[in-house]
């Protein structure tokens, strides 16, 4: 290999997670301006969106500090169709829990890609998420985010979102914000 | 205090500030939580000797563990030396809990077993016998586990009294009317809400008129089979009577409907074949176990003050934990049926995961409103106006008429605060030093 070969690769790299960053700007932008029909459309039809639940364990049992995905509870373990409802459920201006409608700010950072495989790209990201409410209330979710994009027809679409958040009691009153 | 102070049964009213004040929140902790019995968790938490977890006796941390010889205990978490949780995991498997302080050890069954400088300092002369961690009485009733640290509390049968060890007994039989069918899924969802534990509580004990809360999600067919609104026996063709079940004595209470006959089975109307084929199976095996009582279907309640549960399909456990008088800790245990194919229990699984906690949306309008209501009871104007417990006064029978319902119990069919008043008189009596 030359060590153009090399740049090149590098290249491609960083072009990979520039476009990817741009996605998940755009996503976030979405989901803040509630613009959810459209964030839904990013979503690929067999999305499973995974927040499991942390635990305080010992040092020796990492493999436990998160519940696990189809068999223990977990904040979310869903896929798009649930999605798609509580989507439903925000828009119809009856939920009480997002009408009035919550002011939210997506912010995610240290993107990197983790893997690629075919058209299935693993990426590893962190996120900040503030949501205000109403008068008083701050909620504030900050964690990490294993996604897997997969490449349809040349646009992204997130086939895989792991949301791991770092509280273990969550210490807001509800989640009805998207990750 | 005199209970007079907070309710007017005869009115159907009750005092706003019950839900504000710290004086009246401490006095809680001492004269409603302290002699209650709690729910702590479920044996099959501890399927192997070693294995502990932690969890709240009232609002007292404990360990629950299952020692060596299989006995299961539970523990006040606090060194006997200066307070340390002696176990800071959640879960796990141990031999002993080494408090990280100064390094006493505990055993599974709380015993003082280690003690750095026992001999060169203590000259061996600490009673180690004395100075294990605090025991609570415990009380195994079908697999679910109950504490108390009062030692003047009636045993635990009393403190339920017959009627309510019927209707615990019905709520932890499985599908299919079989004793202990249940067992815990890993993960107890925890989460903090900014208000009164007894908002919680009384719409848990009675609140069959809150359906406004959950318009949205009634359109949007969240229950089981995906296919019904959000409860499965939305289903049923056969016509039920909903009523509120109350132990006046105890202040225990329960959301019940009951069929009007032993109907076939109609409730999981569209869920997937192999859940559905579960369900049909398991229908047929309750009738034939229980008879008449498979009628029975119970929505709810809660056992007095903070131990709640939500039935009608979907078996959850939870603890109101109060933290002050506006800010509560809710604790789940979410029940799937122990010998259930393992699709059931998934199917089973995702449904509570979208309808309760802070991510369901059925619960979300639940703790929206119950943290606004809060604001209601903060304002000094506003704390001259007692809150309306009217729904439905006067209406209520003893139960004696369907003998199987209870015998202690009175019943309000249909609609109502019934539930809520109950509640609210024997925490009053609790509460006052004179009625
Ligand atoms: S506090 Fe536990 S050993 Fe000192
Ligand atoms: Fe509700």
């Amino acid at each position: 290999m030359t060590a153009s070969d090399d740049r090149e690769s590098a290249l491609d790299t960083i072009l990979l997670e520039a476009e990817i960053e741009r996605f998940f700007s755009a996503e976030a932008e979405m989901l803040d301006e509630r613009r959810f029909d459209a964030w839904l459309d990013l979503l690929h039809e067999d999305l499973r969106y995974w927040m499991p639940i942390a635990r305080n364990v010992r040092f020796d049992k990492p493999e436990t500090e998160y519940t696990r995905e189809h068999s223990e509870a977990n904040w979310f373990d869903e896929g798009k169709d649930i999605l798609r409802k509580r989507v439903l459920q925000i828009q119809g201006g009856d939920h009480w829990a997002e009408e009035p409608r919550s002011r939210t700010t997506h912010l995610v950072a240290n993107v990197r890609v983790e893997a690629i495989d075919g058209a299935d790209i693993t990426v590893k990201s962190r996120f900040v998420v503030c949501g205000y409410r109403l008068e008083h209330d701050v909620d504030l979710f900050i964690g990490k985010r294993i996604d897997v994009l997969r490449r349809v027809d040349g646009k992204l679409k997130i086939l895989r979102r792991a949301i791991y958040l770092d509280q273990s009691v969550l210490l807001s009153r509800n989640l009805t914000t998207f990750f | 205090m005199r209970a007079t102070d907070f309710i007017d049964l005869e009115a159907g009213t009750l005092s706003r500030e019950i839900f504000s004040s710290e004086e009246i929140y401490r006095r809680e902790v001492e004269r409603v939580f302290a002699p209650a019995w709690s729910f702590v968790g479920h044996t099959s938490q501890l399927a192997k000797n070693g294995d502990f977890f932690l969890s709240r006796c009232g609002i007292e941390p404990v360990i629950v563990s299952r020692d060596q010889a299989g006995a299961i205990n539970v523990l006040l978490n606090s060194c006997r030396h200066r307070g340390m949780p002696a176990c800071r995991y959640d879960s796990g498997n141990a031999t002993d809990f080494i408090c990280s302080y100064h390094g006493w050890s505990y055993g599974l069954d709380g015993a003082l077993v280690g003690v750095p400088k026992f001999r060169e300092r203590y000259q061996g002369k600490l009673e180690r016998e004395k100075w294990g961690l605090i025991r609570a009485r415990v009380n195994v009733f079908h697999g679910s586990i109950w504490a108390t640290f009062d030692d003047a509390a009636l045993s635990f049968e009393d403190y339920l009294g017959p009627d309510m060890q019927f209707y615990l007994q019905a709520l932890l039989q499985g599908p299919d009317g079989d004793d202990d069918g249940y067992e815990v899924i890993g993960g107890l969802v925890k989460w903090q809400v900014a208000c009164n534990w007894k908002f919680g509580a009384e719409n848990f004990a009675g609140d069959h008129y809150h359906g406004y809360s959950h318009i949205s999600v009634e359109r949007l067919s969240v229950g089981l089979s995906g296919k019904t609104s959000r409860h499965n026996f939305a289903a049923a063709k056969t016509p039920r009577q909903a009523m509120s079940v109350a132990d006046p004595k105890r202040g225990h209470t329960i959301r019940a409907s009951v069929f009007k006959d032993l109907a076939g089975y109609d409730v999981q109307a569209g869920a997937p074949d192999e859940v559905n084929d579960y369900y049909l199976k398991c229908h047929e095996e309750r009738q034939k176990r229980l008879g008449d009582k498979a009628r029975l279907l119970i929505h709810g309640g809660v056992i007095f003050p903070n131990t709640h549960f939500n039935s009608a399909g979907r078996t959850t456990i939870g603890l109101w934990l109060p933290l002050s008088a506006g800010k509560t800790e809710i604790w789940r245990w979410l029940f799937v049926p122990r010998n259930a194919p393992n699709i059931v229990k998934d199917t089973l699984r995702e449904y509570y995961l979208r309808y309760a906690g802070p991510a369901g949306m059925v619960e979300q309008d639940d703790m929206e409103n119950w943290t606004a209501a809060q604001h209601g009871t903060e304002s000094l104007v506003a704390r001259k106006y007692p809150f309306n417990y009217q729904l439905a006064m006067g209406l209520a029978r003893p139960a004696r008429a369907d003998e199987w319902l209870g015998r202690d119990v009175s019943i309000t069919e249909d609609v109502a605060e019934h539930n809520q008043r109950a509640f609210y008189a024997h925490w009053a009596e609790r509460i006052a030093d004179t009625p």
